[in-house]
């Protein structure tokens, strides 16, 4: 899967979390596995 | 991350979108980036070093923000001291904080000028335009090349120092790391992609949690931000307007005088779609009036949290404002109203009792939380607060219902014990304002001989109203168990409150001395 903009990947493996800056074609692989898509759940925004 | 990149990121994504706006300044975040980076080479210049005190005492401005920013960028800890403070409070602040810049807003000067013989040798400089004597922030700026280096931070490394309102004590300050912020902010909002992603009216002031992480949030899922330099109704519902604005945060004074001004039934309010409130226990009666008042599109937030927790720990959303349904549900609903919601995505909370059992629903107790984003410590004191396996003590009382909605209780600390009863002043002061009459109490507990302590009430009736105090007695009657009822009510014009008004028992005790 192309990585997303804004989006943040983790590695279920290692616990390394990263933010993708410029998407991409390409896909994030960490300790030999593709990273896996982290949502954010939005906030009823306090702040 | 360092929490520079809540605008280097977005920034290098859309350059041109307008994101923050103050007075005639409105700037794109290429240009936030940029005053940024000539305000990190000014800190550099005057020799700060990654982990030094940048103190600022200034209402809520452009140059306020870009200054954490540059902060952040040059690794500094930032101090956003509160500007109501006393002078002495202000002393002890600088001092422990070992501040080695203080940057002093035009309405500070002659404050700063007055306890600077008391200070550790920190350096001053004028947000504003200055006295003529000291340097100015604006035109160091001006003068400096842009400096685009950003410090490579630890985690860990305290990014704000912020302390506590502290009604109760001397402040404590809050060490809240990289690491807090970067947890709180990329887990409850998603990262800028260029799109419009609405308009939020900050009108808490950035020494506040509530206003330090607004600047956090907003900007980095872009959402413009209008600053305003502090609360003023007219204001406040002016921009509403004239900016679109759909998102707010409110404290619940400034919600009363919102829905008591003039000006407010002729407020456009169509853009308006979300509106939180929180700093202080929300009366029912002012979001009841609130939701009758405001159109259907605005939605209600209530937000509870500590700055030690980074802000928010628990939200009351809008589906729960939404006073509809069958008549047991709008019961329901109303009654919910009351609560503080429910936790967050990234936080545990339990009620627990003195020996530390964890309490089944309807039982008041401590409430007590866990989160990766608990404050690094005190500075230069213990925190007593910790718990086992991460979870932390609020200090604050409170009790669930069936489905995990909370409700607050009170402080832990105000807890009156009559004749051996617990009881939390909160859940007598809910009564005493249901009562038509009434406006505001609060309780507090009067020492006694017999019961050790008994329960004094403080009043303020609604302008116009009259009630003894034999009437409000006999209401409580029906309403609360003998033991809860208050022996002793004092009528006053109006209650002592800090700044986000919350109210200050200590002055209400200090007053009842006075008084015997």
């Amino acid at each position: 899967m192309a990585n997303v903009l804004g989006k943040r990947y983790m590695c279920e493996k290692c616990g390394t979390e990263v933010l993708c800056n410029k998407a991409g074609s390409g896909a994030l692989e960490c300790c030999e596995g593709e990273m896996k898509l982290k949502e954010a759940k939005p906030l009823p925004s306090s702040d | 991350m360092n929490t520079v990149n809540f605008i280097s990121i977005p920034g290098s994504i859309a350059p041109e979108q307008e994101i923050v706006v103050f007075g005639q300044n409105r700037l794109t975040y290429g240009e936030l980036n940029d005053l940024v980076a000539r305000l990190t080479g000014v800190f550099r210049q005057q020799g700060l070093k990654p982990r030094d005190v940048l103190a600022i005492l200034d209402t809520n401005s452009h140059l306020y923000i870009a200054s954490y920013y540059a902060a952040a960028k040059a690794g500094l800890t930032f101090l956003p001291l509160n500007y109501r403070a006393k002078d002495p409070e202000l002393e002890y602040m600088i001092n422990t904080a070992n501040a080695r810049l203080l940057l002093a807003g035009d309405r500070y000067l002659d404050l700063v000028k007055r306890i600077h013989p008391k200070l550790n040798g920190v350096k001053c400089m004028a947000v504003g335009e200055g006295d003529g004597a000291l340097a100015r922030l604006a035109d160091l700026a001006a003068k400096a090349d842009p400096d685009e280096t950003e410090t490579e931070i630890e985690e860990e490394d305290v990014s704000v120092l912020m302390y506590t309102s502290g009604t109760t004590s001397l402040p404590k300050g809050v060490m809240l790391s990289f690491h807090d912020f970067t947890a709180y902010v990329t887990a409850n909002v998603e990262m800028a992609d260029g799109t419009e992603r609405g308009v939020f009216l900050v009108c808490a002031p950035f020494y506040h949690i509530a206003g330090t992480t607004a600047m956090m949030t907003n900007l980095w899922t872009g959402r413009k931000m209008i600053v305003m330099p502090q609360f003023e109704p007219a204001n406040w519902l002016e921009l509403v307007q004239r900016e679109k604005v759909t998102h707010a945060f409110v404290v619940p004074t400034m919600m009363k005088q919102l829905l008591d001004h003039p000006a407010f039934a002729s407020t456009d309010f169509s853009s308006l779609t979300n509106l939180a409130y929180g700093g202080a226990p929300m009366p029912v009666a002012v979001i009841r009036r609130a939701i009758e008042a405001f159109p259907k599109n605005v939605g209600f937030v209530n937000a509870y949290g500590q700055t030690e927790t980074t802000s928010s720990l628990t939200v009351l959303g809008p589906d729960d404002h939404r006073i509809e349904g069958t008549p047991e549900q709008v019961e329901l609903k109303l009654k919910r109203l009351n609560s503080i919601g429910k936790p967050l995505p990234d936080v545990e909370v339990r009620v627990r009792d003195e020996d530390g059992q964890f309490l089944a629903a309807g039982q008041v107790g401590e409430i007590i939380i866990r989160t990766p984003r608990i404050m690094k410590g005190y500075a230069g004191r213990k925190d007593d607060a910790a718990l086992a396996d991460g979870w932390r003590a609020t200090g604050d009382l409170g009790w669930l219902d069936e489905e995990g909605y909370i409700f607050f209780a009170g402080r832990k600390d105000d807890m009156i014990i009559r004749g051996g009863e617990n009881i939390a002043p909160a859940e007598i002061e809910t009564v005493l304002m249901s009562h038509p009459a009434v406006e505001e109490a609060a309780v507090i507990g009067e020492p006694s001989v017999e019961w050790g302590q008994t329960i004094k009430a403080f009043v303020v009736l609604r302008e116009g109203r009259k009630a003894g105090a034999k009437e409000i007695q006999e209401f409580c009657k029906t309403r609360l168990a003998s033991f809860k009822r208050p022996e002793n009510i004092e009528f006053i014009a109006e209650l002592p409150k800090n700044a986000l008004g919350k109210i200050l028992r200590k002055e209400l005790h200090a007053r009842q001395k006075a008084d015997a």
